[in-house]
């Protein structure tokens, strides 16, 4: 027990170096700088005062990032593994597939969090300097369940890194993360409103797809509305949980039959 | 040698294309595929300007409501969009419980509230970007106007506002209206206000048939005004012209009975 933690703990530390040995964080840090600060002076029609723009620009920016991150740790874990061929002395240390597996996720998951956390600190430093508020307790909560978003997303990219090439990966999973936050609450309304075929495509993405927008606390956040309860948190982080163990048995699947 | 021919053709060629730089606009002066004194955001952006202004617009809006969109929401930025689509979420369509659209409808706020009072300044840099982004877009100075006069209690600013969108919409008789409406309601400045209405009776032409009907009202309105400071000054012939015009453009309408019946009081 204790040799498969340190097999997942090695595994998983590696991921983190690596996020922060590529220097993502800091090109991404520096871009937002460029976007906000100017926006931070800005005046419209001489009126001071305004927050919520740049309040919700920065949360913008906050998603995307975390998004870019995530996406790319996760779809980098194995295929270059694969071309280098250094799953092979993995494999023969002895290490588990499934142990490589969970262990990869793992570091992926630990290095979306940490740059997570490092997101919203600055934005929590941000809306406090701005406007005087020092993390409310709404900002936990939207960390909480943004957190949960990047447990799917980051087992998405797993999956797709073993079953799809990496360009196509990352395209499939940014699609299906932009089309889920865009629409992924309409999809009732827009399968109603469908003729046959499009209708049960639609229902099965409803029932079966990931709904990566009930992570999305954006608009309570931006707007000032009370928290939700912790009780609807606790169920959409279970659904984080899940969804993601679907993907993670899906991916181990993969991998079992992955022929090198 | 070669080095002096090289330089030479360098010097050549950059002489040679700042020349046709200047002779080109000037030979085909119609025929270029951009308008002389275009902003670089209307030549980067060109048609796409008016879409992006709107989806300003409509942030705006959302912003009104306290960031829930398609809302049923008989009040909105300046009655600009009056009364908005309301897509259902989803939850009556469907027969069978669903626990995604309760989620959904736990998670994301579904009630409508409003922006007021200091508030309604978080509206505004919405609006500037519309105004900015599309200036062809009348409804979003009208818009801007409203808030910064209604809401944020800045008239003078909402007057600066139409003036320039007037100055950047000529044509538009709506944008007239409204500064009249603006300089009555917050000003107190008949004179003023009547020029505003006149030149928003000039600019007003409305079509033949239904598609003239928002025009003809926006004309009928302008009579209204325009009768009512003429009694107000004491010119009553004039006022009775007003009324006149009104009556042949719309007896029916509310603005032409109450001008009427505006006049016959003593």
């Amino acid at each position: 027990m204790s040799v498969r933690l340190r097999q997942l703990n090695a595994l998983a530390r590696l991921s983190v170096l690596e996020l922060y040995r590529r220097k993502d964080l800091i090109v991404v840090f520096v871009l937002a700088a460029v976007i906000l600060l100017p926006l931070a002076f800005f005046e419209p029609f001489g009126v001071a005062g305004a927050s919520r723009y740049m309040n919700e620009l920065a949360l913008l920016l906050v998603w995307l990032f975390s998004l870019v991150i995530g996406l790319g740790v996760s779809a980098r874990l194995f295929p270059p593994e694969f071309e280098s061929r250094t799953i092979y002395p993995m494999l023969a240390k002895p290490v588990g597939r499934g142990t490589i597996l969970f262990g990869k996720y793992l570091g992926a998951l630990a290095a979306s969090f940490s740059a997570l956390a490092v997101f919203y600190l600055a934005y929590g430093l941000l809306t406090g300097v701005r406007q005087g508020v020092w993390f409310p307790p709404i900002l936990a909560q939207a960390f909480v369940l943004h957190a949960g978003f990047l447990v799917v997303v980051t087992a998405l990219g797993l999956l797709g890194s073993l079953v799809l090439t990496p360009a196509a990966n990352l395209t499939v999973c940014g699609l299906l993360t932009a089309g889920m936050l865009s629409f992924g609450q309409r999809l009732p309304a827009l399968a109603a409103a469908q003729p046959v075929p499009g209708k049960w495509v639609l229902q099965a993405i409803h029932w079966a797809g990931p709904h990566l927008e009930f992570f999305d606390l954006r608009q309570r956040l931006v707007h000032e509305w009370p928290p939700v309860g912790w009780g609807v948190c606790a169920a959409v982080s279970a659904y984080a949980v899940c969804y993601a163990a679907a993907c993670l048995a899906l991916a181990g699947w993969a991998l079992r039959k992955k022929r090198f | 040698m070669r080095q002096s021919l090289h330089i030479g053709l360098t010097v050549s060629g950059v002489v040679l294309a700042m020349a046709a730089g200047q002779a080109i606009p000037r030979a085909y002066t119609d025929r270029m595929p951009q308008v002389a004194g275009e902003d670089v955001l209307a030549m980067v952006l060109g048609d796409v300007r008016q879409i992006l202004g709107a989806a300003m617009l409509d942030k705006a809006e959302e912003y009104f409501h306290g960031g829930v969109r398609d809302v049923a929401c008989e009040r909105g930025l300046g009655g600009a969009h009056a009364e908005h689509g309301h897509e259902e979420g989803g939850k009556e369509l469907s027969a069978v419980p669903d626990a995604w659209a309760w989620l959904n409808g736990k998670v994301h706020v579904q009630e409508d509230r409003h922006i007021e009072g200091e508030s309604s300044r978080e509206l505004l840099p919405w609006l500037w970007a519309a105004c900015r982004v599309s200036p062809q877009n009348v409804q979003a100075y009208e818009s801007s106007a409203f808030v910064l006069e209604s809401m944020a209690k800045r008239p003078h600013e909402a007057v600066r506002l139409l003036e320039e969108g007037i100055g950047k919409n000529p044509a538009s008789a709506s944008l007239e209206f409204s500064l009249g409406e603006l300089l009555l309601r917050s000003f107190h400045e008949p004179a003023r206000a009547e020029r505003a209405f006149a030149a928003a009776r000039e600019k007003c032409r409305p079509a033949d048939g239904p598609e003239g009907e928002k025009d003809k009202l926006l004309k009928v309105r302008a009579l209204f005004y325009l009768g009512y400071l003429a009694k107000q000054r004491g010119d009553l012939g004039r006022a009775r012209e007003y009324l006149a015009e009104a009556e042949s453009l719309d007896p029916q309408n509310a603005g032409t009975r109450d001008l009427r019946k505006f006049l016959e009081r003593k």
